[in-house]
C-alpha cells in the first residue's frame, strides 16, 4: 500500500467492539493526522478507553479496522506496534527504579548500553526528574510518578503516543501544571497522540481537535473551540461546559418565550413553531428589573474568583449566568432582574415535536 | 491513656490462651516426654538425659529417614512452583467467566480427603494399576513398572495435594498486582513471557515464596500421603513418629524424633524469612 499522507497518518475505519452482549464500542471512524493531539472526551463508560486499548494492540476489534501510517494493525501484537502508552493508574514497575522503568523499552530493543543511559538521561530531562532517577516509583508523589509513566512512553520513540486519562488522579492545581507540561512536550516531541479524557476542560485546554463520545459513538469531531460554539446535539452542549435551554415560540425572524419578544440570528430565522435553543451562561447579561429582556429572580450566586457563577429563576426555567468579576458583586439573591443577550449567541438544539 | 495500653493485649488473652492450651501444652509434653527413658518391661522410666537425642544421632535408619524427608519436601516444593505459579497466572488472565470456574477446578481437591485421595493414587500406581496396565496394552517395554512404595509415588502423591496451595497463595497477589504492569511491560516491546518474567514474577514474589514455605512445612510434616504411597519400608520422619508410638511403644524416642523433626522445619522456616523472603519484599518496599 502506498504511504498515507500526514494527513491519514493514523485511520480508524468503522471499528467495533463488542464484548458477548455488551457493544462498548459502536462504528467508530476517524482520521489523525500526523503530529496531532487529538482528545477523545465522553463520559465515564463510553467506550473510550476499549477504543485505545484495540490501537494499542490489548483487544482486537470485532469489526472495521487501523491503520496506521496506511498499513493494517490486525494481527500485529502490542509489543510489536511501537506505541507509547501512559495509563490511568501509571502501571510504573514497583521494582524498578525510575531510570530502570524509563529504560525497560530501550533494554527491550536492545539498545547498546551507552546509547540507552543517553536516551534515558535526555527522557528525564525532558520531564524535569534527572534528580530523581534512583529513586522507586513508591517514594514519588503522584505527579513525579504520571511524568516518570510520559518519559517512559516518549524515550522509545513511539510512532504514537496514547494517554488514558492520564491526569485524572492529580489534584486540581498539579492538574493545571501537568497540563501546560504535557502540551509542552508534546510540540516538543512532535508525537502524534491521542488522550482519553472524561474532563472536558482537560480536552479542551490541550488538543488541536476533540472527538467527543457518546455510548460508543463519536458524535461530533471539531476543533475544541468550534464544537463548544457550535455543538452537533444537545449532549455534546452539555457535556462541553454549561448550557441554558430556552424553549421559544419561533415565528419567522422572532421568537417569544414567557412573554418576552426576541430577535433571531439569521441560520435560525427560517424555523417555525416550538423550538429548543441553547445559549452559553457566558454569552448572557444581568439587567436591573423592568429593562427589556427575559424577566427572572437570583435564586443563587456563588463567587469562583475569577468570575460569579449565577442562577436565575425565570418562567422559562433556571438560567446560569457567569460574570465577570470586577470587584463589585452581581444583583443579591432574591433580586428582580432581567436577562439579555445577542441573537447571535442562539444556537438550535433541537426541533421538539 | 494507661488503659488504651493495655486494652491490645486484654483483647488478645482469649486468642492467647486457646493457642497456649492447643498448641504449646502438648507440645511441651511432648518436648519434656523426650528426655525420659524407656525399657521394653517396665514402660517409661522417669528420668532426665539426652540419651533418646545421643542414639538418634548415631542411629542411620533416623539419618536415612530424615535426609529422605527434606529431599522430598524439597522437590515437591519445586515441582509444586513449577506447576502451581505459571497455572495461577494462566488463570488469572482468563475470561472471567472461566477464572471462576477454572479456580474451583484447581482448588476442588482441597475438599476430598488425603487420605481418599491419596487410595486414587494406589489404585493408578500399583503393579496391575491402571497405569501398568495401560503402559502393557501399549506395549511399553519395561511395563509394568514398580510405582508404588517408591519416592516417586510419594512426591507424585504430595504434590497432588500440594499444588492447590501455591495456586491460592500466588493468586492471592496477582489480585492486588495492577493488572496494567503486563500490559505497560508489553506496549515498551516485551513479549508475553519477558513480561511475566521481568514484571509481574517479582511482583508476585511474597506470594510465591509464602506458597513455597507453606508447601515445604506441610511436606516434611505431612503423613498420610508418605505412610500410604511409601509402604512400610521406605520410611519418612513423620511416619517412623508413628511406629515408635503405636508399634514400638516406645514413647520418650518417638517424641525425641517428633522434637527434631520440628526444631528442623522451624530452622529452615527461620532461614528462609530471614536470607531469602526479606530480601525480595525489600525490593518491593514492603520489608
Ligand atoms: N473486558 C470487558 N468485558 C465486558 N465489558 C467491558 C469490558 N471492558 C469494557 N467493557 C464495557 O464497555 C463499555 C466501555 O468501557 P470503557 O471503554 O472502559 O469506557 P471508558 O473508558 O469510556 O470509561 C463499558 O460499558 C464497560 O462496562
Ligand atoms: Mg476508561
Amino acid at each position: 500500500m502506498a504511504t498515507a499522507s500526514t494527513s491519514d497518518f493514523l485511520v480508524l475505519d468503522g471499528v467495533a467492539k463488542s464484548y458477548g452482549p455488551v457493544q462498548a464500542v459502536h462504528d467508530v471512524s476517524v482520521r489523525v493526522a500526523q503530529g496531532e493531539f487529538l482528545g477523545l472526551l465522553g463520559p465515564s463508560g463510553c467506550g473510550k478507553t476499549t477504543t485505545l486499548q484495540m490501537i494499542a494492540g490489548f483487544e482486537a476489534p470485532s469489526a472495521g479496522q487501523i491503520l496506521l501510517e496506511g498499513r493494517a494493525l490486525a494481527g500485529i501484537p502490542a509489543s510489536k506496534r511501537n506505541i507509547g502508552l501512559v495509563f490511568q493508574s501509571y502501571a510504573l514497575f514497583p521494582h524498578m527504579t525510575v531510570a530502570e522503568n524509563v529504560a525497560f523499552g530501550l533494554e527491550m530493543r536492545r539498545v547498546p548500553k551507552p546509547e540507552r543511559q543517553a536516551r534515558v538521561a535526555r527522557a528525564l530531562d525532558l520531564v524535569h526528574l534527572t534528580h530523581l532517577a534512583d529513586r522507586f516509583p513508591r517514594q514519588m508523589s503522584g505527579g513525579q510518578q504520571q511524568r516518570v509513566a510520559l518519559a517512559r512512553a516518549l524515550v522509545i520513540e513511539p510512532r504514537l503516543l496514547l494517554l488514558d486519562e492520564p491526569l485524572s488522579n492529580l489534584d486540581a492545581k498539579l492538574r493545571e501544571e501537568m497540563q501546560v507540561e504535557l502540551r509542552e512536550v508534546q510540540r516538543r516531541v512532535g508525537v502524534t497522540t491521542i488522550l482519553v479524557t472524561h474532563d472536558q476542560q482537560e480536552a479542551m485546554a490541550l488538543c488541536d481537535r476533540v472527538a467527543v463520545m457518546q455510548g460508543g459513538r463519536i458524535v461530533q469531531i471539531d476543533a475544541p473551540w468550534r464544537a463548544y460554539d457550535a455543538p452537533a446535539d444537545p449532549f455534546v452542549a452539555d457535556f462541553l461546559g454549561r448550557s441554558n435551554r430556552l424553549l421559544a415560540k419561533l415565528d419567522g425572524g422572532a421568537a417569544e418565550a414567557a412573554g418576552h419578544r426576541f430577535p433571531l440570528p439569521a441560520p435560525l430565522a427560517a424555523l417555525r413553531g416550538e423550538v429548543a435553543l441553547a445559549i452559553r451562561p457566558e454569552r448572557l447579561r444581568i439587567l436591573p428589573a423592568g429593562q427589556p429582556g427575559l424577566p427572572g429572580m437570583v435564586h443563587s450566586r456563588v463567587f469562583l474568583g475569577g468570575f460569579w457563577l449565577v442562577r436565575v429563576e425565570t418562567p422559562c426555567g433556571d438560567m446560569l449566568v457567569t460574570v465577570q468579576n470586577t470587584g463589585t458583586p452581581p444583583a443579591e439573591e432574591g433580586a428582580a432582574v432581567a436577562l439579555d443577550w445577542d441573537a447571535h449567541s442562539l444556537r438550535r438544539l433541537e426541533a421538539v415535536a | 491513656m494507661s488503659a488504651s495500653r493495655f486494652a491490645p493485649a486484654a483483647l488478645s488473652a482469649p486468642a492467647v490462651l486457646a493457642l497456649g492450651v492447643a498448641l504449646l501444652l502438648p507440645l511441651g509434653g511432648i518436648a519434656l516426654l523426650s528426655f525420659q527413658g524407656f525399657d521394653f518391661d517396665k514402660g517409661i522410666i522417669p528420668r532426665w538425659d539426652l540419651a533418646n537425642y545421643a542414639s538418634l544421632a548415631t542411629d542411620s535408619l533416623f539419618l536415612e529417614a530424615l535426609a529422605r524427608t527434606f529431599r522430598i519436601a524439597v522437590i515437591v516444593t519445586v515441582i509444586c512452583l513449577a506447576i502451581g505459579v505459571p497455572e495461577a497466572w494462566i488463570i488469572h488472565r482468563m475470561a472471567p467467566r472461566w477464572r471462576g470456574l477454572m479456580l474451583l477446578v484447581v482448588v476442588g481437591p482441597l475438599l476430598v480427603s488425603v487420605v481418599v485421595r491419596t487410595f486414587g493414587w494406589m489404585v493408578l500406581l500399583g503393579g496391575n494399576g491402571l497405569i501398568n496396565q495401560g503402559l502393557r496394552a501399549l506395549g511399553v517395554p519395561g511395563a509394568p513398572f514398580r510405582m508404588m512404595f517408591t519416592e516417586f509415588a510419594i512426591i507424585l502423591g504430595l504434590v497432588h495435594v500440594m499444588v492447590p496451595l501455591v495456586v491460592l497463595a500466588v493468586w492471592a497477589s496477582l489480585g492486588r498486582l495492577d493488572p496494567a504492569l503486563a500490559r505497560a511491560a508489553e506496549s515498551l516491546g516485551a513479549g508475553r513471557l519477558t513480561a511475566f518474567r521481568r514484571v509481574v514474577l517479582p511482583n508476585i514474589m511474597p506470594g510465591i515464596l509464602a506458597g513455597a514455605l507453606m508447601v515445604f512445612c506441610l511436606s516434611a510434616s505431612a503423613f498420610a500421603t508418605p505412610a500410604m504411597l511409601g509402604g512400610r519400608r521406605l520410611k519418612v520422619v513423620s511416619s517412623m513418629t508413628y511406629t515408635e508410638f503405636l508399634n514400638t511403644l516406645n514413647w520418650p524416642l518417638g517424641a525425641a524424633i517428633a522434637v527434631l523433626l520440628l526444631l528442623a522445619i522451624l530452622a529452615v522456616t527461620l532461614l528462609w524469612t530471614r536470607l531469602v523472603e526479606r530480601r525480595a519484599l525489600r525490593r518491593l518496599g514492603v520489608g
